[in-house]
């Protein structure tokens, strides 16, 4: 029971962790106050709380897959707003003036919904084994364990992406941000796909040879680019041209902002 | 305007023979087991997946090989869509139960 606990509550928080060191390093970097991120960590697990006690009433809307279509929109949002820390971001390093306080509140609701998808379904999970008294102990020491390798692993990202030189830091962290969003927004077409509101396809080929979903690495580059060892050509268009729109939106504010520099020279 | 109406009117009317030629598989939850713990399925068919959670417990029905996963409260059902499949095997387990609550699907 302690095994099956660690390995659950890791798979789901590593996801969140992952975002959270993603723009807490890119925060530190950019000199914006990191405050947000513990404004972000207890509205998420409040939300967390609230969504996963009324999961049962959530799963009863549109005709049985309310689960799936919420979820989607949460994960759409992300994707939105990381698209908005994208552009941000990007203006920011090129000393350009933003609204600091725009760009932590977009951060902090983009981590605070990550950890409501997320840790509903640990709160869910939990409240499974309130009744059953022989195995809560276990059970929440194994979650305790679990969410504590998923944080150290969420800190070692962290350190890692503040240990790079600034040029590299720009390049891979923009990099993860894009690949990070793109992966929550394939997330939307996979639980369309499931909802039955996008058209469920034979998947286009079969990595599981290769990268097994369940495994280590599998879980590892889920959280990061959102992994899948049978995609649809849906999943697959949605995942790439998602990816590819926040790179554009990147690029497209990087340029303006190299454009109205030249004029200022100029 | 009306005629981007009229093509969405087609594609619903469309929609709507295929929605209901769709199969339907019932599952239970028991006691964190699936039952049946196998089931056969229509290969190259969209299928509609109802699992009854009969436990007090909530469990959570996920399948890599199916890409599925989905919340199943305790004493209520969940619908999932799944397919369509290539013949072969596709197990699934119960994620907050793994260790007792397994299953597969078996398309042919």
């Amino acid at each position: 029971m302690l095994l099956t606990s660690v390995i659950f509550v890791l798979r789901e928080v590593l996801e969140a962790a992952l975002l959270l060191s993603l723009l807490l390093s890119l925060s530190k970097r950019l000199s914006i106050v990191s405050s947000w991120a513990f404004i972000a960590i207890v509205t998420g697990i409040l939300g967390a709380a609230v969504y996963g006690f009324n999961i049962d009433i959530v799963s009863e809307w549109f005709e049985g897959v309310g689960q799936e279509v919420v979820n989607a929109a949460l994960q759409m949002a992300i994707y939105v707003l990381l698209c908005i820390v994208a552009i941000l971001a990007m203006r920011r390093h090129q000393d350009r003036p933003i609204s600091e306080n725009v760009l932590a509140v977009v951060m902090a609701i983009s981590v605070a919904l990550a950890i409501v998808r997320e840790g509903s379904e640990v709160m869910i999970y939990l409240s499974g084994f309130l009744q059953a008294r022989d195995l809560l102990v276990p059970v929440l020491a194994g979650s305790a364990i679990g969410a504590g390798i998923g944080v150290s692993a969420g800190a070692v990202f962290y350190y890692s992406l503040l240990s790079l030189k600034r040029r590299a830091a720009v390049i891979v962290g923009g990099l993860l941000l894009s690949l990070v969003a793109a992966g929550m927004a394939a997330q939307v077409a996979q639980l369309l796909i499931q909802a039955d509101w996008l058209p469920s396809q034979y998947p286009v080929w079969d990595s599981s040879w290769l990268v097994e979903e369940n495994s280590v690495s599998g879980q590892l580059l889920y959280a990061l680019i959102g992994y899948e060892s049978t995609p649809t050509p849906l999943h697959l268009i949605v995942h790439l041209s998602s990816f590819v729109i926040i790179i554009f939106l990147a690029m497209a504010a990087g340029r303006s902002g190299t454009a109205s520099l030249e004029n200022a020279h100029a | 305007m009306s005629r981007r109406l009229g093509l969405l009117l087609t594609f619903a009317v469309c929609a709507v023979p295929a929605r209901a030629a769709t199969p339907v598989i019932e599952i239970e939850i028991r006691d964190h087991l699936f039952l049946p713990s196998e089931v056969r399925v229509p290969a190259g068919q969209k299928i509609k997946l109802v699992v009854y959670n009969r436990d007090p417990t909530p469990e959570e029905f996920e399948s890599y090989e199916l890409n599925r996963e989905k919340v199943v409260m305790g004493s209520s059902k969940a619908v999932i869509f799944i397919g369509p499949l290539k013949p072969g095997e596709y197990p699934f387990f119960g994620e907050f139960n793994p260790k007792t609550a397994q299953g597969i699907v078996i398309a042919e």
